[in-house]
């Protein structure tokens, strides 16, 4: 590995140029909340006589150095008490704060809240933040909070609409997007096919979503990052909150083991049995079911270890006769130390899975189906002086595949137990990210990636006639299956295919002036995994597959520059950015390819390329009474494969046609127009209303242009792809929040959510298929509409 | 087995509502399609060749016959040619010998609009279906028949398997998991099979491309895919044109197989 060597050498090398220039001083600790000692993320730590401050980093800490003088530190967070202290700076300091939160401590409602506001400073940019708390208020169906369907409300983010797991950013798939819990990868981020995320809300602590600009020290997907932090655990009292709504319960309960030192988290949420009871005649249960956990030592000032885990699953039943089980399971250890009050480091062992399966009595055999890695990690991050912050590291994961395992479910069955060819891989990456503030006005954010990927040896691999698994037809003009004309064994030590990819970030910040700054970045990613998925939404039975001799890993260039403007004193914010996408290597499949249980991928893959492009904008009002944004996307998102260079068959070299002969078209997930208002209303202690909209152009589809028939069915054909849309999207959410006003006095606080989902009742168009009516013979056209008008409460509990 | 897994899997689409909506739907020009799909009993002496010849229509419109200038079946390998004459509109047909047809290539040959159509096809054997059984079992509504169906896998070579359930219901299967094995599953009718009624089922042999061609017939044909749409295409047989260009616009839809067939009846208790 030349690389983790010239990596390790280069991490040397900054840790001695460290300059320690006289008469400087470091302050540095961690700031958290009074209330639970629980670390807070992304607090502004402002010092205003020089203009300049830092934020928190994950873990709470911040270091800032700063020469020998008299300063005063203001910091603040979003809902806490501003805390202002003048200090002497003359030596090295410690200072840890511990903020107070406001809604608690005054009567009447807070009109000024320092919310999600812009940071017109850093360069870093396509950044948008979340507070569980703003996540809280947004209405969805059946009242339960959700990530996913808060996140979807931004600019550039959409998801296939109601029932479709995952998320699209800026036009990419959904297997672009890179989901951190705790640091750890989450595979599926969907509960009963995409109507609820596996993240609980009362376990999450601050969520953070990157779809561009993406720093160095994140790789491995190229749309986006979402980085979802889960509470430590209150380390000063127990506390016990949950919920009761109409799917799911929640309980969450935290406290301290050693007080101030040690404490645990430990939540779970579950959905009711019966859920879909009412729509089959038989015996069945859907339900799903998650468990997040933690545990946090604070060893001394230097050290902190944490523990977390995290267990969902979904379970479905049919009559016995069909059982299909999956979810991710994460582990992970993390251990901060600090070096020296400029130096932070996080060493992380993480463990994930995600598993699939099924038992079908009624065809004799039980498939078991999955993906595991096992990563680890370790970042630095240090605090060079007030104007240079150097983050670098490295990590290393180490994949298993499990395409699927077929066993036969009962001594009767015919079916021969078999094990699909497992795959193994490992990514490492070694990166180094400088945030560097040139001037008052210029701040540049440059790094590099260096990702290395290793396809591992495996049991069997088809070896095929001139390298090509896809022969080309040029009688019938399609696509077909190669048959390989060897297989051969590797052994599980040789390497199949070694990818190594260099990955530049750049992002500039310009401030114009105190209020208003332009951006501009650039963005490099190497994506070695990608998800098998010939769907317009992810379903359960997907299969990662790595990159290896026939599937080459995705590379993007992103590039976005954008204009950022506060304006009312910070009350309102205005955020427009543009970015063009381009995607080399995008996977897509040959008509009538089968992807479940297939032994030999490659052999419907074709290597392609795609592009996006757009405009977002978002506008926020980021404090008082009334609240909320508006967000609206124009964009474009394509894809193209155009036939390959033909290779010579018996002397004849075919003339392919590509997938829809040759021409770009439109991705799943292209939605022209995309508009999202939220809007949250605090009347007063008592009542706050929240309403959001949304529209989105219609997804892509396709519509026959014509009928054949084929004993006896009646067969529609298509034309060229995705060319048609579905109707327009757009829906009305509404919901009010009642706190109790005896409340005050009582230990247990309760707060009830009542909420109307799609209050004007349209039914959306999930897909619109075509075929005959069995009882009348007549060819129709049928709409699939998910969720009507769906009212709920939800009764919320803290003690 | 693939597909079942996938068919129970969309079905699992809850809490939604269908309903039939009005679509402006793009027209496209009248194509040939041709429905050549001939089924072999190899106990009896001939076999009655039937194609069925339809011009493609907007898809909601109604399908018309198409008046062939010619259709013929031959065998370059004994050189034999025949005639296949009209019996109904679009509807044409030829009784052959069954030893003419189990053994080498043979083709079909359409002259129709002045444009010549050939598909080549092979013979595929398949396998007795051992046993029919009715179950008690039901998936999804207690309105559904179970019949289970067992049949031994041809052994050593690779297979491909078309069920014909009748009332328009087909299924294909490949024998990876049960290579050589005596295999039996379950198929669940929808609407209840009345007591007293007959059903016969029919296994074909067919060939990996022809797996390929139902299997999208399949599916596009059923339409429901559920949220998990896949995108769809023209499914594309094995009729070409060799008098124009092969493109795109000049192939003719449809199928021409050659599949050995057993069935079996059960009638419904």
């Amino acid at each position: 590995m030349g690389i983790a060597k010239n990596i390790i050498f280069l991490l040397f090398f900054i840790s001695n140029f460290v300059s320690f220039a006289q008469n400087n001083f470091t302050i540095s600790g961690t700031v958290s909340d009074f209330n639970s000692n629980e670390t807070l993320i992304g607090v502004s730590i402002a010092i205003p006589e020089l203009a300049t401050g830092v934020t928190t980093n994950e873990y709470g800490f911040y270091s800032i150095t700063l020469p020998k003088g008299e300063y005063s530190i203001i910091t603040s967070y979003l809902g806490f008490k501003n805390v202002k202290t003048s200090i002497l700076l003359n030596e090295n300091k410690k200072i840890n704060f511990q903020l107070e939160e406001e809604a608690e401590m005054l009567d009447e409602v807070i009109l000024v809240e320092n919310v999600e506001k812009t940071d017109i400073r850093t360069p870093q940019m396509s950044v948008n933040n979340l507070a569980v708390k703003t996540i809280k208020k947004i209405p969805v169906v059946l009242g339960e909070a959700d990530v996913l369907k808060a996140i979807v409300l931004l600019p550039g983010v959409s998801n296939a609409g109601e029932g479709s797991s995952g998320f699209n950013v800026r036009g990419g798939s959904a297997d672009q997007n890179l989901i951190l819990l705790d640091e750890a990868t989450i595979f599926n981020s969907s509960h009963l096919f995409g109507f609820f995320s596996v993240f609980n809300p009362d376990a999450i602590k601050d969520i953070k979503l990157y779809k561009g600009g993406i720093p160095s020290r994140y790789g491995g997907r190229l749309s986006s990052v979402l980085e979802i932090f889960q509470k430590e655990g209150n380390s000063k009292e127990y506390n016990v909150n949950g919920g009761i709504g109409a799917v799911a319960s929640r309980l969450l309960f935290e406290g301290p083991i050693i007080q101030d030192k040690a404490a645990f988290l430990i939540g779970g949420r579950a959905s009711y049995a019966h859920l879909f009871l009412p729509l089959f005649n038989n015996d069945n249960k859907a339900y799903f079911y998650d468990l997040n956990t933690k545990l946090n030592f604070k060893i001394n000032e230097n050290n902190n270890i944490y523990l977390s885990g995290y267990f969902g699953r979904d379970v479905f039943s049919i009559s016995d006769s069909f059982i299909n089980t999956y979810g991710n399971s994460v582990g992970n250890f993390r251990w901060n130390h600090l070096f020296s009050d400029k130096l932070f480091s996080n060493l992380s062992l993480i463990y994930s899975d995600y598993y699939y399966g099924l038992k079908l009595d009624f065809v004799g055999f039980n498939w078991n189906s999955g993906i595991q890695n096992f990563n680890l990690k370790y970042d630095l991050k240090h605090y060079i002086n007030n104007n240079l912050q150097i983050n670098y590291g490295i990590n290393s994961i180490y994949y298993q595949f499990n395409p699927g395992k077929i066993i036969p479910s009962n001594a009767n069955s015919g079916i021969v137990e078999e094990q699909l060819i497992q795959k193994y891989a490992n990514e490492f990456a070694g990166y180094i990210d400088f945030e560097h503030d040139i001037t008052k006005q210029l701040s540049i954010e440059y790094g590099l990636r260096i990702s290395n990927f290793v396809r591992l040896g495996q049991d069997e691999i088809n070896i095929y006639e001139n390298n090509n698994p896809v022969n080309f037809n040029p009688s019938l003009l399609i696509y077909q299956e190669a048959d390989p004309i060897e297989i051969s064994n590797s052994g599980r030590k040789s390497k199949l295919k070694t990818y190594s990819n260099i990955e530049p970030r750049l992002s500039i910040a310009y401030r114009l002036n105190s209020n208003n700054s332009i951006k501009t970045s650039y963005t490099r990613l190497a994506q070695y995994l990608h998800l098998l998925s010939n769907t317009s939404s992810p379903t359960p039975l997907d299969v990662w597959t790595p990159s290896g001799s026939f599937i080459k890993p995705q590379l993007l260039d992103q590039y976005a520059f954008g204009y950022f403007k506060n304006f009312n004193n910070g009350s309102f914010s205005l955020e427009t950015e543009a970015y063009y996408k381009k995607i080399q290597n995008r996977i897509d499949y040959i008509d009538g390819a089968n992807l479940i249980a297939n032994n030999a991928i490659e052999q419907v893959i074709l290597n392609g390329e795609a592009r996006a492009y757009g405009l977002e904008i978002l506008l926020r009002k980021n404090e008082g009474k009334f609240q909320g944004w508006l967000a609206y996307t124009l964009s474009k998102s394509e894809q193209h494969t155009p036939g390959r260079i033909s290779t010579p068959t018996n002397g004849i070299s075919p003339l392919e046609t590509g997938i829809n002969n040759g021409k770009w078209y439109n991705t799943p997930y292209d939605k022209t127009h995309d508009i999202s208002l939220f809007g949250s209303y605090d009347l007063n202690k008592k009542w706050s209303f929240n309403a959001n909209f949304v529209f989105q152009t219609g997804q892509p589809t396709n519509y026959p242009i014509g009928q054949f028939e084929f004993q006896g069915l009646t067969v529609p054909y298509y034309g060229s792809r995705n060319t048609e849309r579905l109707p327009n999207y757009n829906r009305l959410d509404i919901s009010a929040t009642l706190t109790p006003t005896k409340n005050a006095n009582r230990k247990i606080k309760g707060e009830w959510v009542f909420s109307i989902y799609n209050l004007y009742n349209r039914k959306n168009a999930a897909s619109i298929n075509f075929d005959r009516n069995n009882d009348t013979g007549v060819n129709e056209a049928v709409r699939t509409s998910i969720f009507g008008i769906v009212p709920s409460a939800t009764y919320n509990f803290k003690f | 087995m693939k597909k079942i897994i996938f068919i129970v899997f969309i079905s699992l689409l809850f809490w939604s509502c269908e309903d039939v909506i009005e679509v402006d739907l793009p027209s496209n020009k009248e194509k040939l399609s041709i429905d050549a799909l001939i089924r072999i009993d190899n106990n009896l002496p001939s076999t009655t060749i039937k194609v069925k010849a339809n011009l493609t229509s907007s898809f909601f419109d109604k399908i018309k016959p198409a008046n062939l200038e010619k259709i013929t079946i031959s065998s370059e390998f004994n050189d034999w040619e025949e005639e296949l004459t009209e019996e109904a509109p679009g509807i044409y047909s030829k009784i052959v010998a069954t030893d003419n047809l189990n053994q080498e290539e043979i083709t079909l040959t359409i002259l129709y609009d002045a444009k010549i159509y050939i598909a080549k096809t092979t013979y595929v054997s398949s396998v007795p279906i051992d046993n029919l059984t009715q179950g008690e079992g039901t998936l999804f509504n207690d309105d559904e028949t179970e019949i289970i169906i067992s049949y031994t896998d041809n052994p050593n070579i690779e297979n491909f398997y078309l069920f014909d359930f009748n009332f328009g219901e087909f299924l294909v299967s490949e024998d990876t998991y049960y290579k050589g094995q005596p295999f039996e599953f379950s198929f669940f009718y929808d609407s209840a099979l009345k007591v007293g009624q007959s059903v016969t089922i029919n296994l074909l042999g067919v060939d990996k491309t022809f797996y390929n061609y139902m299997n999208q017939v399949i599916v596009q044909s059923g339409g429901n895919q559920g949220p998990f749409q896949t995108p769809a295409s023209t499914v594309r047989g094995n009729i070409i044109t060799i008098s124009e260009e092969n493109s795109e616009e000049n192939y003719a839809l449809g199928y021409f197989a050659l599949c050995e067939t057993f069935k079996k009846t059960i009638t419904i208790e």
